[in-house]
C-alpha cells in the first residue's frame, strides 16, 4: 500500500456523507415526529390538569382564555367523595416500593457476586434459573400468589405485596449483575483474601462500595416496574385504603367520572415526578438496560 | 517468558481456559467452595419459594374445582376440556396472540429504525436518545387512563387532531370493537419502543466502525450496508427484543383494563384479562388456572423457538 492510497481515504470517506442528503432530511423528519409523540402527551397532561372539566371538553389544546382550576391537585389529593385520596396512593406505593427495590438489589447483588465465585458449571445453572423465572408469565403466578396471600391472611398489606415485588425482581437484577460482576477485577478480591477479609467482608467492604453505579441503575429499572405495576396489585391489594397510586388512578377513572380534570390532576402527580427522577438519571437507567436489558 | 505460558497453558484442562478467557479473568477455582454455595441459598430459596412452588401449585388448581375460599374438589382434566371446547377462550388467546406480535413487531420495527438513526449519529442524537424512553418510565394505568380519554370522539385530543386535518373527530375508537385492539396495540407500541430502542442502540453500538469503513470503501450505501451488515449483525439482540416484549405484551393486563376492561363486548379480551375476570369476578379459580396454564405453555414454545431462531449463527459473525 503506498502513501498515496493512505491519503487518499479521508476523501473517500467524506464523499458518500454528502450524497444521502434526502434520506438524512428524511431520518430527521421521523426522529422529530417520534419525539414530539413521545413527550407532547406529558406536557398535554400538564395541561389539562390545570383546566376546568368545560375546558377540557370545549378547549383542549387551547392556552389562552382558559380558565386555570388549580383546584384539580387538592381534590385529586384528598380524593372523591367516599373514596381514598391520592396521598394514600403514594403512601402505600412507597411502601411496595422502597421494599420492593431494596430487597431485590441487596439480595440481587448478593447472589449475582456470589454466582461469579462459582465454578463455571454451577453458575450457568443458577443463571439458567434466574432467567427461566425472568421470563415466566405473570399470568402464571396469579392465581398461587393470590390464594397464598388468602392462606396466610395477607391480602391488602402493602409490606407483604412489596416483598413478593422484591422477589419478583429478583431475576432480572441477578442477571443484570452478574453481567456487570463477571467484569469485576480478581485482583481486588485476592488483594482482600491476603489482607484477610473472609468472603462475607470482602463482599461488604470491597464489592458493595464498587457497584454502586450499577445497583443504582437496577434500583431504578426494577423502580419503575414496581411503581407502576398493575396486574398483581389489583388482585392482592384489594382493600381501598390498601391500593398503590397504579389501581388509584384505575378507581379514579370511575369515581372521578364527572371530574376529568382531577384525573389529569391524578396523572400528573403519578408520571410528572417519575420523568424527573429519569432526567436526572437517565444515563444510568440507559447503562443498565444496556448492562443486562438483553439477559446475556 | 512466552514458553513458560503456553506450557502452562496446555497443562490446563478446557474448563479452566474457558475461565482465563473469561472477562475479570478468574482462575484456580474449579469448585464451588461450600462456602460460595451456601452464599447462594436465600437467592436459590427465593426461585424455589416464588417461581418453583407457585407454579406447582398453579397446575393443582387448574385441575381443581375451586371458588377462591374453601377446599379444592379434584376434577382431573375438566378444566382442560372447557379450556379447549369454550370459544370466548379460544378467541381470548388468538387475540392474546395478536397483541403479541402486533405490538412486538410495531416495537422491535421501529425501534431498530430510530436506533439506527441514533447510531449514524444523527443530529440532535443526544437529546433523543433521553427523550424516546419517556413513555417507558410513565406508569402502564397513567398511559392507558390517558389514552383512553384521548381517543373520546369530540373531546379527545386524538380526534381533536384528526378533526383539524379534516379527518373527521367522531370516531368512538375504544367503543367500537373493530379498532378498540388496534388502538391498545398502537399504545402498546408507544410506550414500548423506548426500551427496545435503547437495547437495539447498544448491540448497533457494538459492531465494529471498521466493517462500516470497509463496507462504504466497498460502495455499500447507508441503505445497503444497514440490511446486509448491521441487521445480520444484531440479529440475536433483535430476536431476543422480540421474545421479550411478545411475552409481556402477550401478559398485557394493564393497558387493556385500564382502556377498555375487556370490551365492547369481548373484542379486547386477552388471556390475562380473561383469567382476572374467571377468577376474581366469577371465583371460577380451576377454569382461570387451566387458562394460565395454556397461556404459559404456549410462551414457553414460543420462546423456545424464537430462542433457537435467534441464538443460530449470524452469517457475518
Amino acid at each position: 500500500m503506498s502513501t498515496q492510497d493512505l491519503t487518499d481515504t479521508p476523501t473517500r470517506r467524506s464523499a458518500p456523507s454528502r450524497r444521502p442528503r434526502l434520506g438524512q432530511l428524511l431520518s430527521q423528519l421521523i426522529a422529530v415526529m417520534w419525539t414530539s409523540l413521545a413527550v407532547l402527551p406529558f406536557l398535554l397532561i400538564i395541561l389539562l390538569s390545570f383546566k376546568s372539566n368545560t375546558d377540557i371538553f370545549s378547549n383542549p389544546l387551547g392556552v389562552l382564555h382558559v380558565d386555570w382550576r388549580p383546584e384539580n391537585f387538592s381534590e385529586a389529593w384528598s380524593g372523591p367523595p367516599g373514596g381514598q385520596g391520592f396521598v394514600q396512593y403514594v403512601f402505600n406505593s412507597v411502601v411496595v416500593t422502597a421494599i420492593g427495590v431494596a430487597g431485590c438489589v441487596f439480595l440481587g447483588s448478593f447472589t449475582a457476586y456470589f454466582a461469579t465465585l462459582a465454578s463455571p458449571r454451577v453458575r450457568a445453572l443458577v443463571i439458567a434459573g434466574f432467567l427461566a423465572a425472568a421470563t415466566l408469565p405473570l399470568i402464571m403466578l396469579l392465581i398461587p400468589y393470590y390464594s397464598a396471600f388468602s392462606a396466610l391472611s395477607l391480602l391488602s398489606t402493602p409490606w407483604a405485596v412489596g416483598v413478593v415485588y422484591a422477589c419478583l425482581c429478583l431475576p432480572t437484577s441477578v442477571l443484570i449483575l452478574h453481567g456487570f460482576y463477571l467484569g469485576f477485577p480478581a485482583e481486588l478480591r485476592e488483594a482482600a483474601a491476603i489482607d484477610g477479609l473472609g468472603l462475607m467482608r470482602t463482599y461488604l467492604r470491597i464489592v458493595l462500595p464498587l457497584s454502586r453505579g450499577p445497583l443504582v441503575a437496577v434500583g431504578l429499572i426494577n423502580g419503575i416496574f414496581v411503581w407502576g405495576e398493575t396486574q398483581l396489585a389489583i388482585v392482592l391489594l384489594q382493600a381501598p385504603e390498601s391500593r398503590p397510586i397504579p389501581v388509584g388512578l384505575l378507581d379514579f377513572q370511575g369515581q372521578f367520572s364527572a371530574n376529568t380534570g382531577a384525573i389529569f390532576a391524578g396523572l400528573t402527580l403519578a408520571t410528572i415526578p417519575l420523568v424527573l427522577l429519569y432526567l436526572v438519571f437517565n444515563r444510568s437507567i440507559a447503562k443498565g438496560i444496556a448492562l443486562g436489558g438483553v439477559f446475556r | 517468558m512466552s514458553t513458560r505460558s503456553e506450557q502452562a497453558t496446555t497443562g490446563m484442562s478446557d474448563a479452566t481456559l474457558l475461565r482465563v478467557a473469561a472477562p475479570g479473568g478468574r482462575r484456580r477455582r474449579l469448585k464451588t467452595s461450600p462456602q460460595t454455595v451456601a452464599m447462594l441459598l436465600p437467592g436459590l430459596a427465593v426461585l424455589a419459594i416464588f417461581f418453583g412452588l407457585p407454579v406447582l401449585d398453579l397446575v393443582r388448581t387448574s385441575l381443581s374445582s375451586w371458588s377462591g375460599i374453601g377446599p379444592r374438589e379434584w376434577t382431573g382434566v375438566d378444566n382442560f376440556a372447557e379450556v379447549f371446547s369454550d370459544a370466548t377462550i379460544r378467541s381470548a388467546l388468538v387475540r392474546s396472540i395478536v397483541m403479541g406480535v402486533g405490538v412486538a413487531l410495531g416495537i422491535a420495527a421501529l425501534g431498530t429504525v430510530l436506533a439506527a438513526f441514533v447510531s449514524r449519529g444523527l443530529a440532535g442524537s443526544r437529546i433523543y436518545r433521553v427523550l424516546w424512553f419517556l413513555p417507558g418510565v410513565a406508569p402502564p394505568t397513567a398511559v392507558a387512563v390517558f389514552w383512553a380519554l384521548s381517543v373520546q370522539p369530540f373531546a379527545g385530543v386524538v380526534n381533536v387532531v384528526l378533526g383539524g386535518v379534516g379527518l373527521g373527530d367522531d370516531h368512538a375508537w375504544l367503543a367500537d370493537p373493530s379498532t378498540a385492539l388496534i388502538v391498545i396495540i398502537a399504545v402498546g407500541i408507544w410506550q414500548g419502543v423506548g426500551f427496545a430502542f435503547l437495547i437495539i442502540l447498544g448491540a448497533m453500538e457494538e459492531v465494529p466502525v471498521s466493517v462500516y469503513e470497509a463496507a462504504m470503501i466497498d460502495g455499500a450505501g447507508g441503505v445497503r450496508s444497514f440490511f446486509q451488515i448491521t441487521l445480520p449483525m444484531i440479529r440475536p439482540v433483535l430476536s431476543t427484543v422480540v421474545l421479550l416484549n411478545v411475552i409481556w405484551a402477550f401478559n398485557g393486563f394493564t393497558l387493556v383494563w385500564g382502556m377498555t376492561r375487556g370490551g365492547p363486548g369481548d373484542s379486547t379480551t386477552i388471556l390475562p384479562v380473561l383469567v382476572y375476570k374467571d377468577a376474581f369476578e366469577s371465583s371460577n379459580f380451576g377454569v382461570a388456572a387451566a387458562v394460565s396454564v395454556v397461556g404459559g405453555v404456549f410462551l414457553l414454545i414460543l420462546g423456545f423457538a424464537v430462542y433457537v431462531f435467534g441464538s443460530r449463527k449470524a452469517p457475518d459473525a
